[in-house]
């Protein structure tokens, strides 16, 4: 089922794709598609303004390489994997609250 | 017939400075491309991966309003996302205005001279009060709200030479009407045509300070158009560095893929 992703969610995933290593953006659209068997993606271009904003907060370093026709590689900085960490033991925590409750419901 | 590179659509839509639009179109088309290739590499068609990067990666309609408020600068971010932007961008032009012409009326208040040359000089104040109008409104395009597009600065910059023309026409017809009246007055006099030394430099300082009212509003607006100068030049090289852009990516990003065959997943 695709999942509509919330804008917290969408940043912990880019954040989760570029702690294991710089990556251009296309890189990290097909990643996240492919790590989550295709329960997340992202469509018509939602990636870029998560990965302006994540940059612009000093969660992730952008580098410019070429001269010509340049490429923008992103790279995950430690204010980025302090996020990534706090943010994923958040979401664990309202995960297991929420299928709390809709175990219990089926129980009921 | 070739398709529209579907950049160069949200290239046209993203209302924002030149250089952020160039940084967008590089990474997202460098992406695009790269993608495609990943996806061919995967066994997708040409077509078939070209539609899915594109699919993927090139911004869409919500996307770019996001993008806009996320590049605009501090203050344009604000007023875009509350929808004021184009108030208050007129208002600024209307103030800027109201300011240049009270500025100016001030200035050649105490100037005297008659009748027609007070008229000239209103007309002086007018255009003034519009020059400001048009530096204001293309100083709020380019700091407020970020994006001042080639046809809209050409149209800036062509009324700013038109003012420039017309306080300099009129600040010269003003001292030549200060000049025949002057010298209309010395032959209307009985006796030989002359001038005595009081009339005379009387006649040289109306002369003059008409023409240097015309003089100084014109280089007042020269003026101000050479302070947004600078900023002008360096959109208009990112702006052509765009149009390299699209025009080197035109084989690769355009193709018409509609006989290009398919090879599935």
């Amino acid at each position: 089922m695709q999942v509509t992703l919330s804008k917290r969610i969408n940043q912990l995933l880019v954040l989760a794709v570029l702690d294991q290593g710089p990556a251009h953006g296309y890189q990290i659209a097909l990643a996240v598609e492919e790590q989550t068997g295709g329960s997340f993606s992202f469509q018509h271009g939602t990636l870029y303004p998560i990965l302006h904003r994540l940059e612009a907060d000093g969660r992730l370093r952008a580098e410019w390489h070429g001269t010509g026709r340049r490429r923008k590689t992103y790279e995950i900085t430690g204010a980025g994997r302090a996020e990534l960490a706090a943010g994923a033991a958040e979401l664990e925590r309202q995960f297991e609250a929420l299928l709390g409750l809709l175990r219990g419901s089926r129980a009921a | 017939m070739p398709r529209e590179n579907p950049l160069a659509r949200v290239e046209r839509e993203l209302r924002v400075a030149p250089r952020h639009r160039l940084d967008l179109v590089e990474e997202v088309g460098a992406d695009v491309v790269a993608l495609q290739a990943e996806l061919e590499r995967r066994g997708y068609g040409p077509a078939e991966a070209r539609s899915a990067a594109v699919a993927r990666l090139v911004p869409g309609g919500e996307v770019i309003g996001q993008l806009e408020v996320r590049l605009a600068p501090a203050l344009g971010r604000r007023l875009l996302a509350s929808g004021w932007m184009d108030r208050v961008v007129a208002v600024g032009a209307g103030a800027a205005a109201a300011f240049a012409g009270v500025v100016a009326v001030v200035a050649t208040a105490d100037l005297g001279g008659a009748g027609a040359t007070v008229a000239l000089r209103w007309l002086l104040v007018f255009v003034a009060a519009l020059m400001a109008a048009n530096l204001a409104r293309a100083a709020a395009r380019l700091w407020v709200q970020g994006d001042l597009r080639q046809e809209e600065r050409l149209l800036l910059w062509a009324r700013q030479t038109g003012l420039i023309v017309a306080a300099v026409a009129l600040g010269a017809l003003g001292a030549a009407w200060e000049g025949y009246r002057a010298l209309g007055a010395s032959l209307g006099a009985p006796g030989p045509a002359s001038l005595s030394q009081a009339a005379a430099w009387e006649a040289i300082g109306s002369v003059a300070g008409v023409a240097v009212s015309g003089l100084g509003v014109a280089v007042l607006g020269l003026f101000g158009w050479l302070l947004v100068t600078p900023r002008l030049l360096t959109d208009a090289e990112c702006e052509r560095r765009i149009d390299a852009f699209f025009a080197q990516s035109r084989p690769r990003l355009t193709p018409d893929s509609s006989n290009t065959q398919s090879h599935g997943q």
